[in-house]
């Protein structure tokens, strides 16, 4: 085939493909849109996934008559003019690609009327071509549909995922710009699970609560700005205290200049700056706004605007950690007053010994009874009875295992532990070391997976049901994934709102606080630990969850108890993942080491 | 300070605080003890800023003072000592205790007695009065059940209501729940609930001793704190603030089936079939069937390991009402028989998925109700 220059259509099509990899990526450029025309409104509707219909209306500057047309031309945008100003750009969008790039790909319908004109416009576009242009009454502000996203693209329509899939990646970024803009109400309808709505008052707690729930919201601590020196970044937000972890980092939000970034970098700072008061692979929850100057912020390095750059990353690192461990330290003294015991968390015993109290008494600041109710109040997540469905899952039948020769492990005698975290055995034929944390996980992943296709889960009814809010991230998974979750042994059932009544664990948990165990389950769940199958995910995830940790104590009658276990398994030699649960140092080996041969 | 005492009193005194004396510490003198005359009595003390226990034994006092000397330490050298008077000696440069027994002697070094955390005194407050043996059985029949994870506080410890002249102990973990009811020696200048950490109860359950005596605690007004006082020993713990589950109402009112069987034989066909349940999460299945045709009534006992095998016990019952199947956690069913007495007991159930109650017949202020397991039959 000779080269060629591509067809207009062709080339605006794959640029597309940059911009709009999904319905959701329409939902936050279009929002993005109407946020720099300053609405203090925005609504999304959405059917279908997103892929039928995406409706926003808001209630912004709108569009000039005139300028309409020009808006749906690539490279067209009133937000940077000249390559100056990329230097400093202050809106979220400027790149020119947004409208074109959706409506290559779409049949946009827009109607707008700008704030000084008392008419308004009524402008349609299929699949890139201009159909319609007409005057139209319209109230101030813009309203797009978008329908049939992606119909004349079936490579991407084909990788779309379920319905329910898209909408929680649609929820995820409607609450993310809720987020970082309280003063603006968000509502988001879709036709299927949960509708949102942030309040909009400027109170990012109240949104927090919103998206969160009203437990987190309350506990959440407060970040306020230093207001040292103005050249500094300005830090500010809400962050969990220690004692609120979570098993992934999807707690944690950055937001530069108010646009939602994905940062490492600003991941670690944050994780850094719970050094000590957090278990290893706990992650806080937070909500953190970074303010700096424009120009010191690239937000040019990706055509979704996810990644951005630092010209002075350090001093950013430092600003993050030192303004999130203030908040730790100012609001936090003492993980949690009635926890009793002594010597257990460093910060506990150290707050004791200086202020020379006996009796820790430091009560934990909460919010006040009226806020709480004024927080649950606006707590707005509704349950839509009549569109709660659940979604059939693909291929719900687990397939037959190719049949896997017995791996048989060898009679391990247990010589002792190393660092807390490994065990050392002998074999016949010289020593094994034995990862205890991933030989758990291996031993409760078949003995869950074992009850699971045996349908005979093991439950342990509660003598009080434990009451649990859920986030929609959750609810979504607990009502597409709900048999699932069942076949392993929860008892759920609803109780209204976000709230859910924990009735029976499986018996594999043990002892412990049942609702953060189902977090923590739905959590693993939705970060997948790298399994395709939903069945594998959640017995991957409870195994994690009951495994014993590395660095736990463990007797030799344990130690040996879980070596014969492991005997017993299937694949004992890996877990779940993959990973080796031992390593085998053989004799011939010792020998050739200590040059005895 | 100066004082000469006996090393048995010595050696029995340090082994009653030194429960009190924290393991793992960020705050390395709360693994002293302290040494104090009090009037002509040495006084021993230490704490894990959680409980604290103070003791007095017998001594010549030579000159007042107090100091604080590694408990474990202290302890072991005293306890290696002959039986016979150990003359002790403070020696200030450098800050330790000169201690003088038989032919032995040894100098260990210290910190000044300030430096330590004070322990706390309760003096005003809701004063009661039990009896030793009440306690320690109250104690036994319902600390096992509290939680030992401490994601929720107030189910480690063990709710106190006291009302006149009778209390009552509850504690849930979750699963299970025990709830004992006696009288007080004496009633309450006040009614009163708090709720006191299970391990602190333990601790006075084991400083009782085997005669029966009166003892008499004090709560403060502000239930933070509780004094148990024995005979010259003094416990203070700290009590967990927080509400404790409204239990009354997680114990069903009625039931279908009672079969009322010997403890003992019930608890060990409960061990015998706990054999084959370790694999799994420990469940026994519970089968009570009525009597038949002249034949007795039964508890079959059974339980299952995959692919390994499985076993049945039985036992006789005499059964009220119908047949009826209920799974348990082998350790919360054994655990509940291991304390109670020999006798009979009851166990009351009415489907296999709502609780399962255990009372044991001569004792009628206890009852026990434990969580069934989902089990497929």
């Amino acid at each position: 085939m000779p080269i060629r220059l591509l067809r207009p259509d062709v080339s605006s099509k794959i640029a597309a493909g940059e911009v709009i990899e999904r319905p959701a990526s329409a939902v936050k450029e279009l929002i993005e849109n109407s946020l720099d025309a300053g609405a203090t409104r925005i609504s999304v509707e959405v059917r279908g996934g997103g892929s039928e219909l995406i409706r926003i209306s808001d209630n912004g500057v709108g569009i000039p008559a005139n300028e309409v047309e020009l808006a749906f031309q690539r490279f067209a945008t009133s937000k940077v003019s000249s390559v100056e100003d990329l230097d400093g750009i202050k809106t979220l969008g400027f790149r020119g690609e947004a409208l074109p790039s959706i409506s290559a790909v779409s049949r946009v319908t827009l109607v707008t009327r700008y704030e000084r004109e008392s008419e308004g416009t009524r402008f349609e576009v299929h699949d890139g071509e201009t159909v319609g242009n007409e005057p139209a009454g319209a109230p101030t502000g813009t309203t797009i549909t978008v329908r049939q996203l992606f119909r004349n693209l079936p490579a991407r329509q084909k990788f779309l995922k379920t319905v329910g899939t898209e909408i929680s990646r649609i929820q995820i970024a409607v609450t993310r710009y809720a987020l970082a803009y309280p003063e603006v109400r968000f509502e988001l309808n879709p036709d299927k699970g949960r509708k949102f709505a942030s309040p909009g008052t400027g109170d990012l707690r109240a949104v927090v609560a919103a998206v969160y729930g009203l437990q987190n919201a309350e506990g959440m601590l407060d970040m306020t700005p230093s207001d040292e020196d103005d050249l500094s970044p300005m830090v500010w937000g809400l962050v969990s205290p220690p004692s609120m972890d979570r098993a992934n980092r999807s707690y944690i939000c950055f937001f530069v200049n108010r646009r939602w970034v994905q940062n490492r970098f600003l991941s670690f700072a944050l994780e850094q700056a719970y050094h000590g008061f957090m278990a290893e692979r706990r992650f806080p929850m937070g909500v953190v706004n970074i303010n700096l100057p424009y120009e010191d912020v690239d937000v040019n390095a990706h055509p979704a605007k996810a990644e951005v750059r630092f010209r002075r990353e350090n001093q950013i690192f430092g600003a993050v950690q030192q303004a999130v461990r203030h908040a730790l330290v100012t609001y936090s003294p003492v993980p949690e007053v009635n926890r009793l015991t002594s010597g257990h968390s460093p910060s506990h015993a150290r707050t004791q010994a200086t202020s020379g109290a006996f009796w820790p008494t430091t009560p934990f600041a909460r919010p006040s009874p009226s806020e709480r109710d004024r927080l649950a109040e606006i707590a707005g997540w509704t349950s839509d009875h009549d569109a709660a469905q659940t979604h059939p899952i693909a291929d719900v039948t687990p397939e037959s295992e190719p049949m896997i020769p017995k791996n048989a492990l060898p009679v391990l005698r247990v010589l002792g532990q190393v660092q807390t975290t490994y065990i050392v055995a002998e074999g016949p034929d010289g020593m094994y070391l034995i990862d205890q944390h991933a030989a758990h996980e291996r031993v409760m992943f078949e003995r869950v997976q074992a009850q699971a296709v045996a349908s005979t889960p093991e439950i342990q009814s509660l003598l009080e049901p434990a009451v649990v809010q859920l986030n929609p991230e959750h609810q979504e998974l607990l009502e597409a994934q709900g048999e699932i979750i069942g076949s392993l042994g929860f008892a759920i059932e609803p109780f209204g709102g976000d709230t859910f009544l924990i009735r029976g664990v499986p018996a594999l948990l043990g002892e412990g606080d049942p609702a953060r165990a189902l977090m923590d389950i739905l959590d693993l769940m939705a970060d997948g630990g790298g399994f395709e199958s939903w069945e594998e995910r959640a017995a991957y995830s409870i195994a994690c969850h009951s495994a014993i940790r590395a660095g736990k104590v463990l007797s030799h009658q344990e130690m040996m108890e879980l070596t014969r276990q492991l005997e017993d398994c299937v694949q004992p030699n890996t877990c779940p993942h993959g990973r080796p649960t031992m390593i085998h140092l053989s004799s011939s080996r010792l020998e050739r080491e200590f040059g005895r041969t | 300070m100066q004082l000469s005492c006996l090393q048995e009193n010595l050696s029995r005194g340090l082994s009653v605080v030194q429960r009190a004396v924290a393991t793992r510490t960020t705050l390395p003198i709360t693994q002293n003890v302290l040494l104090s005359t009090d009037n002509s009595r040495l006084k021993l003390a230490a704490t894990n800023l959680e409980i604290a226990i103070s003791t007095w034994i017998g001594a010549q006092v030579e000159e007042e003072g107090s100091i604080t000397i590694p408990a474990r330490l202290l302890t072991e050298f005293v306890n290696s000592l002959p039986a016979e008077r150990i003359d002790i000696a403070m020696n200030p440069q450098p800050l330790g205790l000169d201690l003088e027994c038989a032919r032995f002697e040894a100098h260990i070094n210290g910190r000044d007695a300030d430096d330590f955390p004070p322990i706390p005194t309760v003096e005003s407050g809701v004063i009661g009065k039990i009896s030793s043996s009440v306690l320690k059985d109250a104690i036994t029949h319902v600390a096992f059940a509290a939680a030992t994870e401490e994601s929720r506080p107030v189910l480690t410890g063990i709710k106190v209501d006291l009302k006149g002249d009778s209390f009552t102990f509850a504690a849930a973990d979750g699963f299970r729940l025990a709830v004992y009811e006696g009288k007080l020696a004496e009633a309450v200048s006040e009614d009163v609930s708090f709720i006191m950490p299970a391990r602190a109860f333990q601790e006075v359950n084991r400083l009782i001793g085997s005669d029966d005596t009166t003892i008499e605690f004090t709560v403060t007004p502000s239930k933070s704190q509780a004094l148990f006082r024995l005979e010259n020993v003094e416990l203070v713990s700290q009590l967990i603030q927080g509400a404790f589950p409204n239990y009354s109402q997680l114990i069903p009112e009625g039931h279908d089936t009672r079969a009322v069987v010997d403890r003992t034989a019930f608890l060990s066909a409960t061990r015998t079939a706990s054999i084959f349940a370790r694999d799994g999460s420990g469940i026994v299945r519970v089968k009570v069937l009525p009597a038949e045709n002249g034949s007795s009534g039964t508890i079959e006992i059974s339980s299952r390991a995959e692919e390994l095998g499985d076993n049945e016990g039985k036992i006789d019952a005499s059964v009220e009402g119908d047949e009826s199947k209920i799974a348990f956690n082998s350790k919360y069913l054994s655990e509940v028989l291991d304390v109670l007495g020999s006798g009979e007991i009851a166990l009351e159930t009415t489907t296999s998925s709502s609780p399962g109650v255990i009372r044991p017949l001569s004792k009628e202020g206890y009852i026990h109700v434990v969580m069934p397991m989902f089990v497929q039959w």
